[in-house]
């Protein structure tokens, strides 16, 4: 009996054990050989470097560029999208109804295509686009939106922020349903203002749906391609060049896999590594604070 | 036990793995004959006009040779054309053949033995005499002294003028010279200080295709069609290079170079000056139709270094063509072989093309076969470009081309055009980081 069992649990398991393997170990094992050989896939012969091309990968501007843009893009992103879904999720918490509909509205730009919202924004930040020509003729201010570095990586994840808000709001608004009321309540008695009702209530009941969005929202800044492909090409100066324009760039302008390969590994390494202490470092803050 | 049955899972999925890829190659290798019919994929270039061109006529094709089928679909874009024929060639699933390959690009599938080279093909020396680009082909030998691509179109890329502006200023005609256009730069900033001669945001980015359309444009100019690289030697003319270097940066003192992103700058008038090939006239048809030639706008060569002869000065050719895949079989080859010549065989293939795409036809009797003359008496605008075919240069045909035009990006034409570097050191740190890549 237990052994038929033990079978059914590996069935049930199997679409996704099959799942990971082809798409997740094939590849990673695939790319950690092609990481040691001067490889493009399509030529047919090749040569094993060894650890060449990780060591020039880690010597590259564009490869140091991509370290420091992802942690640039973190600290710009993760508390714009979380102040973002939190007032969504607050607004929709509010509503008397339909809130249903308005998180399903809030979620759509989640489906959006990231190409089509990149060539919008290009519009609406160009030059001469009725946005700049207001903001000059009005208030003299004459910003370049995707030639300063700053402004640009702030675009950037602006317009990333604005796709995942939705997508975090249902997340939190669950972590809101989840409050009871009657805790609101007592402490409305105790004549706790709404300000310490955040901080003391809201937020450490809310710390496990906070949690989530947070990892997950550190977590799609390593994964930043489509956005910066369209918008920047990981300028100006390699100011929002990240793991994946790199990766591209190598692999698919360059016709070098292997290079290509070494700096996804490396990529994947940092990737591990900083979401690892991150969420370390929550679970301390949770802790200290007593809200796990 | 645990481990016996992952291992036994992994051992499963590898072989259904297996499986389903030793499917695919078998459908491969017995599906390019079939009934005595022989199966040809051709990819055509991911834009409408082109498409329609190469399946009419694949379709003639296969009315008149039943024995062979061409099957023509759209060139994936994953993101770019250029990566999805090389996730096709990787995972085994190449067309026969495509168009839309750029000599650049062209190098380094042939240096990875991907392309079959059409000289080794049966009747090529007949397909160059029946189309009349011998001379034409003559540029696109490659270093190993192969052809891998049959040039379809060349566009000699030219300069577009707002001669409306310019009249304003008092010039009936565009500017020839540096100085000329530096002059007017002058009256322009004068009279209009909110416009630039050229405003055009990829003139700061250091993608590499984009220097394609400014700084080969101007340094084919200025050295007069020199190489810039010859196999593994930087061979570019330093003189000139820091002649258009210096000219830019004069263009940049002048604050007459704007790089901020901006809409249709060009057709706005925010702009004067910028590049122009054959396809923005169609597109400014149906878009812009404000824009006139001789009226609105006017179609010039680039401008040379003061004391240059200003006629007959050369250009960078857009130009893109068509090869045949090395993992082709025998039989497809062979097909292909049949098929170009069908094609290249009768002009008015390449006049159906040009109808179509505006593109004009990369051979040798553009201006002189009767064919094309009543075309090109209906467009004149198109004249310009047939005219400046001789002296049209093709990319590089190297396989580091990527690398070495992201340099000439980055250590000198952006620095420069954004005033953070001077000329000559541009000049030498781009020269060091290209002869870097070449080593």
């Amino acid at each position: 009996m237990r052994k038929n069992q033990g079978w059914l649990g590996w069935l049930f398991a199997s679409p996704y054990l099959l799942y990971a393997i082809i798409f997740f170990l094939i590849p990673l094992v695939w790319s950690l050989f092609l990481s040691v050989t001067d490889w493009n896939l399509i030529s047919p012969t090749y040569s094993f470097v060894g650890l060449e091309n990780y060591a020039a990968a880690l010597k590259s501007q564009g490869v140091q560029s991509a370290f420091f843009v992802t942690f640039k893009f973190m600290a710009v992103f993760v508390p714009l999208v979380i102040a973002f879904s939190i007032i969504v999720a607050l607004i929709v918490q509010g509503l008397p109804r339909f809130k249903g509909l308005f998180l399903i509205g809030f979620f759509l730009p989640y489906l959006a295509s990231g190409v089509v919202s990149s060539l919008i924004v290009k519009g609406i930040l160009s030059y001469n686009s009725p946005l700049n020509e207001f903001l000059r003729g009005t208030f003299g201010l004459d910003i370049d939106w995707l030639g300063s570095p700053f402004a640009a990586l702030f675009v950037v994840a602006l317009i990333i922020a604005w796709k995942f808000t939705g997508y975090y709001a249902l997340i939190l608004t669950s972590g809101f349903e989840s409050i009871s009321k009657d805790v609101y309540e007592a402490a409305m008695i105790d004549g706790v203002t709404p300000w310490q009702r955040f901080w003391k209530i809201t937020l450490p009941l809310l710390y496990p749906a906070l949690f989530t969005v947070l990892i997950l929202s550190i977590g799609v800044t390593f994964g930043i391609f489509t956005e910066v492909y369209q918008l920047t090409g990981g300028g100006p100066n390699f100011a929002t060049n990240t793991w994946q324009m790199e990766i591209f760039t190598k692999a698919f302008s360059n016709l070098q896999a292997g290079y290509a390969s070494a700096i996804a590994i490396i990529a994947s390494i940092v990737t591990f590594v900083a979401i690892y202490i991150i969420r370390k470092l929550l679970e301390l803050w949770g802790k200290r604070n007593g809200w796990t | 036990m645990k481990i016996k049955k992952v291992a036994s899972l992994v051992l499963a999925a590898s072989l259904t793995v297996s499986g389903l890829a030793a499917c695919n190659n078998g459908d491969k290798s017995n599906g390019s004959t079939k009934d005595g019919v022989t199966t040809i994929e051709f990819w055509a270039a991911p834009n409408p006009t082109q498409q329609v061109y190469w399946k009419e006529v694949a379709e003639e094709f296969t009315k008149e040779n039943p024995d062979i089928k061409v099957n023509v679909s759209p060139m994936k874009e994953s993101p770019t054309s250029e990566a999805g024929i090389q996730s096709a060639i990787a995972g085994g699933s190449a067309p026969t053949m495509s168009e839309n390959i750029n000599r650049g690009f062209a190098a380094q599938l042939s240096e990875s033995k991907a392309l079959l080279p059409l000289d080794e093909l049966e009747g090529w020396d007949e397909i160059k005499k029946n189309r009349n680009m011998e001379d034409t082909m003559k540029g696109w030998e490659f270093a190993d002294g192969h052809q891998y691509v049959l040039p379809i179109y060349s566009n000699a890329m030219l300069f577009g003028w707002r001669l409306d502006v310019l009249k304003e200023l008092g010039y009936n005609e565009p500017p020839k010279t540096y100085s000329e256009m530096l002059e007017v730069a002058k009256k322009l900033k004068e009279k209009h200080p909110d416009k630039y001669v050229w405003a055009k945001p990829d003139l700061a980015d250091p993608t590499a295709w984009k220097r394609w359309f400014d700084f080969f444009m101007l340094y084919n100019a200025a050295s007069d069609g020199n190489k810039f690289v010859e196999g593994t030697d930087f061979t570019g003319d330093k003189k000139a290079g820091e002649k258009v270097l210096g000219f830019v940066e004069e263009l940049q003192k002048a604050d007459a170079l704007m790089t901020r992103q901006s809409k249709d700058p060009f057709e706005s008038g925010l702009g004067i000056f910028t590049d122009i090939g054959p396809w923005t006239i169609s597109y400014w048809a149906e878009k812009f139709p404000e824009m006139k030639l001789n009226e609105t706008y006017a179609l010039a060569l680039p401008p040379v270094p003061d004391g240059m002869d200003t006629e007959n000065v050369k250009t960078f050719a857009d130009t893109k063509g068509l090869v045949v895949y090395a993992s082709a079989t025998k039989e497809q080859q062979k097909a292909a072989s049949e098929f170009i010549k069908w094609v290249y065989s009768n002009p008015e293939n390449d006049l159906k093309w040009l109808e179509k795409t505006n593109l004009p036809p990369a051979r040798d009797d553009l201006t002189t076969n009767d064919t094309f003359k009543s075309f090109f008496e209906n467009n004149p605008a198109l004249q310009p470009y047939a005219a400046a075919v001789p002296n049209a240069i093709p990319p590089m045909d190297n396989s580091k081309y990527n690398d070495i035009q992201t340099f000439i990006g980055q250590h000198a034409f952006n620095p420069v055009v954004k005033g953070e570097k001077d000329p000559k050191a541009a000049w030498k740190d781009m020269q060091e980081a290209i002869e870097g890549a070449l080593k």
